[in-house]
């Protein structure tokens, strides 16, 4: 292995997607000083561009990197992406055109517009908007997480010393490449580079595949030397079925509440082209599947193990590919997972200095004009990546995984005010806000003792709960994002008969006095 | 699915019959049903290409339910019609 070539493949290609990057602010141009223009490409997205925009939410660190990081650690508990990804292009087939029809009629840009125009309420408005903001972080941290996998391999066998700092070094000079190209070309510049990142990743996920099951003779020795897992080997421990469940079908529902999904969604040109687009988006989780069993599949590859064992499990997608495939292959392979997470880091950042500004800043500064809006919103991507790129400096987690976990217990709390909303009026907005921060404080508060108290780890290791310590129980393992979010129903729906009971009251004694008068 | 009366946006209603949005709703929820009943594909055997049957049968799935939801998609926008 020459290690200088896989360096220079992946230099070579960088700058590719960093030419790509600057040169797509031109590809159907618009006013770049307009917010939609820059954060929903103008709304003209087609049904290739969205497939390859929204593929892109679902093709990052989070398939790459950490969901073969937990099969290869923990075992099948962590193939419930692959059902996650099968329900969730399902729910949103349900959800989604509907939103865009209603954007589109009353020109929302993001989900909270409607939450404001619906409830006619601030507050509720700016506690969806903060949700939103928060929680789409610990995303951003996941793929600075999958960058910084590549980057270790990659750099920990060029030099022997100084490995972590140079990687950071790295980290911090991609950041700012992509800081600079997100400014200039938006979502714009996020579409076109995704089309470069999924053309390298599919052909890397079908050459690995292909070269080291032949090699290995089939998945059938890897299963059989991976041992006993305690989630499972070749088939799910009962133990777990509970919390495979719960896992995706909590996913499911979070992946389409997240800012940058519906910012995908709303920059597409019709619901039409929506509906195809999302129908075929299941093709997509193939190749997540296929990226999950490298997690069994390095098992059969010694010389990956043994990288995997020195550079730590986050590294097995890494490490496998290394040992297997020649060199020039690793530089393609590698760039692809690197910018598998820059592309939606940007993405992610551009939803969040969307909603920032016009869901957080512009209430207080209703004058502000369309062109300062659009520059602040700029600003605030690039402040949004540093702060991931911070978090990960700071904390460390000892599976990347969780911290998007996390982030979905607390999106998951604005389902009732964005998917409910949607379908009825009945909801209110005081029972939607106190299910929302008991939602988020139950949740976060059975985060905190899980981990800390009950098991007294020293970071967030597990987002499952475990109730009745009795095998066999359904509520044996249960994603905590489950708990949360009915308590968060129970309120929100409870509190709203008694919301619409008072009010119903209020107009009955308002009817009564007027005839007395 | 999505027909809400009185819904003052954008025509948000579907038309069809009754029958057409049933057919969708089952297009839509078969997928979802069965990738959520775990226990009716928590098997090893029978296997494909070493794999047990539980990795292969989720990801035979996918393809599955994009077919489906095609499907589902497909008459929801020719249901729409013009409108949209």
């Amino acid at each position: 292995m020459n290690n200088y070539i896989v360096l220079s493949v992946f230099l070579s290609l960088f700058v590719l997607f960093v030419g790509l990057g600057f040169w797509s602010s031109r590809f159907r141009k618009g006013d770049m000083s307009d917010l939609g223009e820059w954060a929903l490409a103008g709304r003209r997205l087609g049904f290739y561009l969205a497939w390859f925009l929204v593929g892109a939410d679902l093709y990052t660190a989070y398939t790459f990197i950490a969901i073969p990081e937990l099969v290869y650690e923990a075992g099948a508990v962590y193939f419930y992406a692959v059902p996650y990804v099968g329900m969730t292009f399902g729910i949103a087939l349900i959800t989604m055109p509907r939103l865009w029809k209603i954007s589109k009629g009353k020109n929302y840009v993001t989900a909270v517009d409607m939450v404001q125009d619906k409830f006619n309420s601030r507050t509720l408005a700016l506690l969806i908007a903060l949700t939103g903001i928060v929680a789409e972080l610990p995303y951003i941290a996941l793929q600075i997480y999958g960058m910084q996998a590549v980057l270790t391999v990659m750099i920990g066998q060029l030099v022997t010393a100084d490995v972590a700092t140079i990687t950071e070094v790295a980290l911090i000079i991609s950041f700012i490449i992509l800081a600079a190209f997100t400014y200039t070309s938006g979502l714009r510049g996020a579409t076109i580079t995704a089309l470069m990142k999924d053309a390298i990743i599919f052909t890397t996920i079908i050459v690995v595949i292909v070269v080291v099951t032949v090699e290995v003779g089939g998945f059938g020795s890897a299963l059989s030397d991976m041992g006993t897992k305690a989630t499972g080997t070749g088939t799910l421990s009962n133990l777990y079925v509970s919390a495979f469940i719960s896992l995706s079908v909590m996913s499911a529902l979070a992946l389409y509440l997240y800012p940058h999904a519906i910012n995908g969604v709303l920059s597409t040109n019709s619901p039409k082209k929506l509906r195809y687009s999302t129908a075929l988006l299941p093709l997509y989780g193939v190749g997540l599947a296929l990226l999950a069993l490298f997690g069994v599949l390095i098992y059969a590859s010694p010389s990956a193990l043994a990288l995997a064992g020195k550079y730590g499990a986050v590294t097995a997608v890494p490490s496998l590919i290394y040992a297997e495939l020649p060199d020039w292959f690793v530089g393609f392979a590698f760039l692809g997972i690197f910018i598998g997470g820059l592309v939606p880091a940007s993405i992610m950042a551009i939803s969040q200095a969307n909603l920032l500004t016009r869901n957080v800043i512009k209430p207080f500064r209703p004058n502000m004009d369309p062109k300062t809006e659009t520059r602040l919103a700029k600003y605030f991507s690039i402040v949004f990546k540093f702060i991931a790129l911070g978090f990960i400096f700071l904390i460390s987690a000892n599976y990347s995984l969780q911290l998007q976990l996390v982030g979905g217990v607390i999106i998951l709390q604005t389902l009732p005010s964005i998917f409910l909303a949607m379908y009825t009026k009945k909801l209110h907005k005081w029972s939607l806000g106190i299910g929302w921060a008991f939602g988020i404080i139950l949740g976060i508060t059975m985060l905190l003792y899980r981990n800390f108290i009950q098991l007294h780890l020293s970071t967030v290791t597990t987002t499952f709960y475990l109730f009745i310590s009795q095998a066999n129980s359904p509520f044996y393992f249960l994603y905590i994002g489950v708990y949360a979010l009915l308590l968060n129903l129970l309120i929100a729906v409870v509190g709203s008969l008694i919301e619409e009971m008072i009010a119903g009251r209020k107009a009955h004694r308002g009817e009564q006095s007027q005839l007395k008068a | 699915m999505s027909d809400n009366e009185g819904s003052n946006e954008l025509s948000l209603e579907t038309r069809g019959t009754k029958k057409e949005k049933i057919l969708v709703a089952i297009l839509i929820l078969v997928p979802i049903i069965v990738f959520s009943a775990t226990p009716l594909y928590n098997f090893s055997g029978p296997t494909l290409f070493g794999l047990t049957f539980f990795y292969w049968f989720q990801t035979f799935w996918l393809f599955v339910s994009a077919i489906f939801f095609l499907a589902a998609a497909w008459m929801l926008n020719r249901m729409e019609g013009e409108t949209a």
